[in-house]
């Protein structure tokens, strides 16, 4: 599974027209992306389906392996769009030149926190959210601020012991981020951070692991993970249960741009221009895996959906050029060295 | 005024004009805001750049002897007020080795370092950007020297910030300059307001009305209401004195013609033939009277005419005088009148009305042989008086007039003769002539023992 992941994939979607011959309308539109081709899917075939004209290429990569990618590009070879939910990576990515600006009515409507430049958007809206094993909670309070789970990880360190998960923010792009981002929004992080290492933590590259070793018990909870895909399993596996947190919930949104040197950046913009739209985001609404970003959008998975029941403490990472700070050297040098400290304290670490 | 410029409205004029200083103002007032709004929005970022390199300065640690940098979160945080602007940063410690951050930044051509924020301007990756250099002594020793941070940020903020106050700055100028060009309108309007109000005063002013012009509280209009009034009391004053001219002329004119009348009557009615070429004699004697009158009366008021219309042009004076002494000693050939004349200003040339001036020294003469004895003697001098100007004298051996009545002789219509021979014009017009060319008549005691006239005209050029 995680060599699957890890190794390049590339899907072409099977709904390019084989009649499509002409070259340079028909020039498909190239996506390098850091997204599971499943939860994305519905949104390409709705795009296809509306612009029968304009094939798509998708490959899937991770948020490391594609930000490594596009860095070591040269002139050639450069896809027209590049997602990632890595915020940080892709703020890296703008900052040093490699998007070309979108302007457009379509963005209008996005929240000023999801545009950098009109060259990075957001266009999911996915809290990080607790996942836990229904089981093995029966019985038991649930931990629903991050307080109660440092608190729980204490006092019962027993049931906790190896049975806590989260990623491993040496190779998962997205873990990093919110790690990052709980040290920058909560006060609290030290503290979690020591109990969770105390629980002898386990660490993961990928949210599908994750969430595999929560639904067969390996696990009981899993810390940070990105409530889109656990929602959406959730709702097909009752075995999964997901805890939004009530005290403060990151909201990481994925983010996508057109790169400078796009070779078909009009097909990118007709794409993205979708995908950013009231249609596009109401395709992500409907289908699940992601949560539509979209202020109209309505669905189960959309914001309405996720502040029907409780109205949490949302937190949106805000694109920017702050995000770049854990991305320096040194800092990023000190911050892994502290989490391994903290988090690895079993020298036998998966 | 002159005559030759078509007419045009001082009101659009005044306001044309002043619109157009306006726009000039205007236009030095928007290169002034633009500097201004580029220094204010340089400044503001520029203190935001420093601000966040001080910040990035403290995450600054030294550890086993060598320098490293813990990158505060808020450092970049803060640069997110301009949330659209790309940031890039670089840490070298005090050999100058690049410890963290973009490792290929554009240096300045020439620095030192100091304690002193260092700004400059270059291009990086496509974009021109604004970047400080901080500095920091280090002075453990392990480490010692100057570590520097370089902080670099793209102008989007600048540059809207700067459209931004330059808007703001220019529309707030066309607004006033706007309420100026109003102000100015209004203003005008009011400074031309009194022309039209004493035109339209003017204009429903009936000819004979004597009422001078209210007076005007308004200092700049007041010498013009002034000089209105004073124009029209002289057209006033004239018309007065012509009034009393003609009445006077109208009663000369009726009492000559109803003396003239009755000796006719008288004639008429009377039987005896013996006393007729007495009466015959007497109304031709009145008659006479009477033309002499009427050409006197002409004669003043074409002099009076002339002076105010014929401009002076140089004349000979002393040939003037000479034929006029002929023409008189032909006139008088039959009578034994002694004429002389003498000139000390051989063909002296004047500014002159060679009618009116005739007409005057004419009238000299024919007084001076009128109301002389037969054997009169008559001179007539033209001699340099003493002030510059020139003296035309007539001289007789006549009764002369008195002191004391010299001043009534030069009035209208005054005869001092009791003969009633005169009309009483003949020095008057004399008079007119001389204050016509800027002189005047003296009357005085001639060393001939008669009346000494004399024109004293003012030097011209000879």
């Amino acid at each position: 599974m995680r060599k699957r992941l890890h190794s390049l994939l590339l899907v072409l979607i099977t709904l390019v027209a084989p009649a499509m011959a002409d070259t340079d309308k028909g020039k498909p539109v190239l996506i390098y992306s850091a997204t599971d081709l499943p939860a994305i899917r519905p949104v390409l075939e709705a795009f296809r389906t509306a612009n029968p004209d304009l094939a798509l290429e998708y490959r899937e990569f991770n948020t490391m392996e594609l930000h490594e990618r596009i860095e070591s590009l040269d002139d050639e070879g450069y896809p027209d769009l590049v997602i990632s939910s890595a915020m940080d990576l892709q703020v890296r990515l703008v900052n040093d030149g490699f998007a070309r600006p979108f302007d457009d009515p379509v963005l209008d409507e996005l929240p000023a926190w999801a545009n950098w430049r009109n060259e990075a958007f957001g266009f999911t809206y996915e809290p990080v959210v607790f996942v836990y094993n229904k089981a093995a909670f029966a019985g038991r309070p649930l931990p629903t601020t991050h307080e109660d789970l440092a608190t729980a990880l204490r006092s019962d360190g027993d049931f906790f012991q190896h049975r806590v998960g989260s990623y491993d923010v040496r190779s998962s792009g997205v873990g990093y981020l919110v790690a990052t981002q709980d040290e920058v929004t909560s006060s609290l992080s030290g503290r979690l951070k020591e109990s969770l290492g105390r629980a002898f933590t386990r660490v993961y590259c990928c949210t599908s692991q994750l969430l595999d070793a929560i639904a067969d018990g390996d696990l009981v909870l899993g810390y940070n993970l990105l409530g889109s895909y656990a929602l959406a399993r959730a709702q097909r596996d009752p075995r999964l249960g997901v805890i939004v947190p009530e005290d403060y919930a990151l909201v990481v949104s994925r983010v996508a741009f057109i790169t400078k040197k796009a070779p078909n950046p009009r097909g990118a913009e007709r794409f993205l221009r979708y995908l950013l739209s009231y249609q596009g985001q109401q395709v992500i609404a409907d289908n699940g895996e992601l949560i539509a970003l979209h202020p109209r959008a309505t669905g189960p998975y959309s914001i309405t959906a996720l502040t029907r029941e409780q109205l949490p403490n949302f937190h949106p990472i805000v694109l920017g050029p702050a995000l770049m700070v854990y991305l320096d050297q040194s800092k990023r040098r000190r911050f892994i060295s502290e989490w391994q400290n903290a988090l690895l304290y079993d020298p036998v670490a998966p | 005024m002159s005559t030759t410029e078509a007419g045009y409205s001082l009101r659009r004029r005044l306001l044309f004009r002043t619109a157009l200083l306006l726009v000039a103002v205007l236009l030095l007032l928007s290169i002034g805001a633009w500097r201004y709004a580029r220094q204010a929005a340089d400044y503001s970022y520029d203190r935001l750049l420093n601000s966040a390199s001080l910040s990035i300065m403290e995450g600054l640690l030294v550890r086993n002897g060598r320098v490293d940098l813990d990158l505060p979160y808020a450092a970049l945080e803060m640069m997110q007020l301009a949330p659209d602007d790309k940031v890039f940063y670089q840490v070298r410690n005090p050999q100058g080795e690049w410890i963290t951050g973009y490792d290929d930044l554009p240096q300045p051509e020439t620095f030192e370092p100091s304690e002193q924020p260092f700004f400059y301007d270059a291009r990086y990756r496509g974009e021109p950007l604004r970047f400080v250099i901080q500095s920091k002594r280090l002075t453990e020793p392990a480490v010692s020297g100057w570590v520097q941070v370089t902080l670099g940020q793209t102008l989007n903020a600048r540059r809207e910030l700067m459209v931004d106050i330059l808007y703001k700055a220019l529309l707030a100028l066309l607004g006033l300059m706007l309420l100026a060009l109003a102000a100015l309108w209004f203003g005008i309007n009011r400074a031309l307001d009194p022309l039209s109000l004493i035109s339209r005063t003017l204009k429903q002013r009936s000819a004979g009305d004597t009422e001078p012009l209210a007076k005007t509280p308004i200092q700049e209009v007041s010498p013009l209401v002034d000089a209105i009034n004073s124009y029209h009391r002289r057209l006033l004053d004239n018309l007065e004195a012509m009034k009393t001219f003609i009445a006077d002329a109208s009663h000369q004119i009726r009492t000559a013609q109803s003396a003239t009348q009755a000796q006719l009557d008288i004639a008429s009615q009377t039987n005896d033939p013996a006393t007729l070429p007495q009466r015959l004699d007497n109304i031709r004697q009145q008659h006479l009277q009477l033309t002499r009158l009427t050409n006197q009366l002409l004669a003043h008021a074409m002099v009076v005419h002339r002076s105010d219309t014929q401009p002076l042009e140089l004349i000979d004076i002393d040939a003037l005088l000479k034929q006029l002494l002929t023409e008189c000693v032909l006139d008088h050939a039959h009578r034994d009148i002694d004429f002389a004349y003498h000139c000390d200003l051989p063909n002296c040339r004047l500014p002159a009305d060679r009618v009116s001036l005739r007409e005057a020294v004419r009238n000299l003469l024919d007084n001076a042989v009128r109301y002389g004895p037969d054997d009169n003697q008559i001179d007539l001098q033209l001699v340099a008086a003493a002030n510059g100007g020139v003296d035309i004298i007539v001289d007789d051996r006549g009764p002369g007039i008195p002191a004391h009545l010299r001043r009534q002789a030069l009035q209208r219509f005054s005869r001092l003769a009791t003969d009633g021979a005169g009309s009483g014009l003949g020095l008057t017009i004399v008079q007119s002539v001389a204050e016509a060319h800027g002189g005047d008549l003296f009357l005085e005691t001639s060393p001939l023992g008669g009346l000494r006239a004399r024109i004293a005209l003012p030097g011209g050029s000879t």
